[in-house]
């Protein structure tokens, strides 16, 4: 059955009071992450805007039990829980391990990549915004090119982001998949498939960062939607090898049109120094990303 | 040049490049991120290389190849940071190589919080990563004086090819100052490294490591080493007494903590209680003989620190039985007042 507004789960398990700015995409994505697991979950989370989102002992506003663990160790950790679990014979719980785009693109990869290697059992959430925001907003290996951050003040980045989903498929799991906040049923089935299947599963979320990207609080989904629309960001999944695109991706190469990706790089003030040229690479990279989607997508 | 207003992390950042810094490579950490934005906009303009690196043992080992090309270099983080990078602190201190860390300390111990500590001391001055090496510290009260102690850092770990770290705190990092900035080094006037590896055309290549499989030439190695160190803890003492001729309580605190002394020392002078105060500049080397000596004609010294009872340890060593030596600390990233302070010294001035 497709997951709807009317028969999506009415439980809450990211309560109101949260430590998340206004307008937080994360805030809307975890709460839809947490829904699909049904709160049968422990969440081992790095130095990140979650672990600010989860509050401060003992005050919380999530529901469901949380390790709050060193920032290289996203990845050792969810082996270090899984293992815990598997010594005490304690089953139906799922290990979920979320960390920011520099606690995994960045710090985290090395565990991360080792523990896919190993095949461990957990789901690895990325919710990437683009940059380390916790700390104020400096550039990451997330930050796409010509983004203004604190660490690329003048000029904007000079290198484009790596993709890291790819770099995980790469690793042979049984399911890696890409989502966006701004589509949380999209990303709710994402996460309830990825919760069925046995090994290390991978799911990129895309979490628009208002004060960090420079747009306003009220435009977080329509910015999530932009790079949706414009194939900065490609929903799909990979399930055993088996390309899919999924939601509003499938539906845009059903009726065969992007937006310029200009469209969504004006919305935002991080990219108010970027030049004709940057924009260009850009729009070669998404396009040429969208053509290998494309070719991959068999069932079309 | 006149007097400007300055927040600690960007005079620290700006006092490394006045020294002849021109390579940094940092991460992001709070609350010492600001001295990692200000090299990213500044060090590029001065010629130099900035590098974001993807974590901080990275930026560490970056510094670690900087120092062995024979550039001025250095990275800076806070705690947890400072963990990661023990590793690469201790390969540079077995190859013999300078390089200036700061440390933005932050409350802990694990990810702790981002309020200003002192419960790095241990890390800094006994150790932290692996071996008998030593790491000269400095421990800066004001900002005016991290500036001079960060030019002085890059002069000490070039005098003796040693790791130096600048060991400031939460407070010193975020709090602004009007300052003066000294006159820039040029880095060409620096002298020349002939250890450095620059490529070995027309002579011997240099070999820059920490990798002795024999035990009697890692034995010898060592023994040459402590002999330096040895010198160092003759020469590089460094310390501040305030009021201390006619004291019978003294405090003992470095850092942040020292400066709110100084505030207590004051208003214990003014209820007519003879209060000094003893601040050690240098942690390691510490100022072991000038607390003996103070030992011998005061009643009390009372250590002071934003941690469980660090310092106080040397503190100990220095004075045995000499004089009382009680401790009081704070934790968890809270500040002691001067009022906090001068509440414990009522208790032991007769």
């Amino acid at each position: 059955m497709k997951t709807n507004a009317v028969n999506l789960t009415e439980t809450e398990y990211l309560l109101p009071g949260n430590r998340a700015c206004p307008g937080c995409a994360l805030s809307l994505a975890y709460r839809h992450i947490l829904k699909a697991l049904e709160g049968q979950v422990i969440v081992t989370v790095p130095a990140s805007c979650l672990t600010v989102l989860h509050g401060m002992y003992p005050v919380t506003s999530v529901n469901v039990p949380c390790v709050n663990t060193p920032f290289p160790s996203t990845g050792a950790s969810a082996t270090g829980l899984v293992a815990g679990l598997k010594a005490l014979g304690k089953k139906g719980l799922t290990v979920l391990a979320i960390a920011g785009d520099g606690g995994t693109h960045d710090i985290g990869i090395q565990a991360l990549s080792g523990a896919a290697e190993r095949q461990e059992d957990f789901i690895y959430i990325c919710y990437d915004n683009e940059g380390y925001m916790n700390t104020g907003n400096q550039r990451s290996g997330s930050t796409p090119l010509g983004a203004i951050s604190g660490t690329t003040p003048i000029l904007g980045k000079q290198q484009n982001q790596k993709d890291m989903t790819a770099i995980m498929e790469a690793h042979s799991i049984p399911y890696v998949a890409t989502a966006n906040a701004s589509y949380p049923l999209d990303l709710y089935e994402k996460v309830r498939k990825a919760k069925a299947i046995e090994g290390t599963r991978f799911i990129h979320v895309f979490t628009p960062c208002p004060p960090g990207w420079g747009f306003p609080y009220s435009d977080t989904i329509k910015i999530g939607e932009l790079a949706v629309k414009t194939g900065w960001v490609v929903l799909y999944e990979v399930e055993d090898g088996t390309f899919r695109l999924t939601s509003a991706s499938e539906s845009i190469a059903r009726r065969g049109n992007l937006r310029p990706v200009r469209d969504y790089l004006r919305e935002q003030g991080r990219f108010k120094n970027i030049t004709e040229e940057q924009i260009n690479e850009l729009q070669d990279w998404v396009n040429a990303r969208w053509s290998r989607c494309l070719d991959r997508a068999t069932s079309l | 040049m006149g007097k400007v207003l300055m927040a600690g992390n960007d005079a620290m950042a700006e006092a490394a490049i006045c020294a002849g810094c021109r390579s940094y490579f940092g991460y992001p950490i709070t609350p010492q991120n600001e001295l990692l934005e200000y090299m990213s906009a500044h060090m590029p303009k001065a010629g130099g290389v900035f590098i974001q690196a993807e974590s901080e043992v990275a930026a560490i080992n970056m510094c670690y190849g900087a120092s062995a090309a024979g550039a001025r270099t250095m990275t800076s983080s806070s705690s947890p940071g400072i963990s990661l990078k023990t590793e690469g602190i201790s390969y540079i201190a077995g190859a013999d190589l300078p390089c200036v860390i700061i440390n933005v300390v932050r409350g802990g111990p694990g990810l702790g919080n981002i309020a200003p500590a002192q419960g790095d001391y241990f890390q800094a001055t006994k150790g932290g990563g692996h071996g008998d090496y030593r790491m000269i510290v400095l421990a800066p009260a004001t900002i005016p004086e991290s500036i001079e102690l960060v030019m002085l850092a890059f002069e000490l770990a070039d005098r003796y090819r040693v790791p130096v770290m600048v060991l400031a705190d939460g407070m010193l990092g975020q709090m602004m100052e009007p300052v003066v900035l000294p006159e820039h080094i040029d880095p060409a006037t620096l002298p020349v490294k002939p250890w450095a590896i620059t490529g070995a055309k027309g002579r011997k290549p240099n070999l820059i490591t920490s990798f002795f499989l024999d035990p009697v030439e890692l034995s010898e190695i060592n023994v040459k080493r402590q002999a330096r160190y040895q010198k160092i803890e003759e020469r590089e003492v460094r310390y501040e007494e305030h009021e201390t001729a006619d004291a019978t309580v003294v405090v003992a605190a470095f850092g942040s903590v020292a400066r709110i002394a100084r505030t207590a020392v004051r208003m214990a002078r003014n209820e007519g209680i003879k209060l000094g105060l003893l601040r050690p500049i240098t942690l390691w080397p510490f100022p072991y003989a000038p607390l003996r000596a103070l030992s011998q004609r005061v009643d009390v010294i009372l250590t002071v620190e934003m941690n469980a009872g660090q310092m106080v340890e040397d503190v100990r060593l220095a004075v045995a039985e000499r004089a009382k030596t009680p401790f009081y600390g704070e934790l968890g990233g809270l500040v002691p007042s001067p009022r906090d302070i001068l509440r414990e010294v009522k208790r032991y001035a007769s």
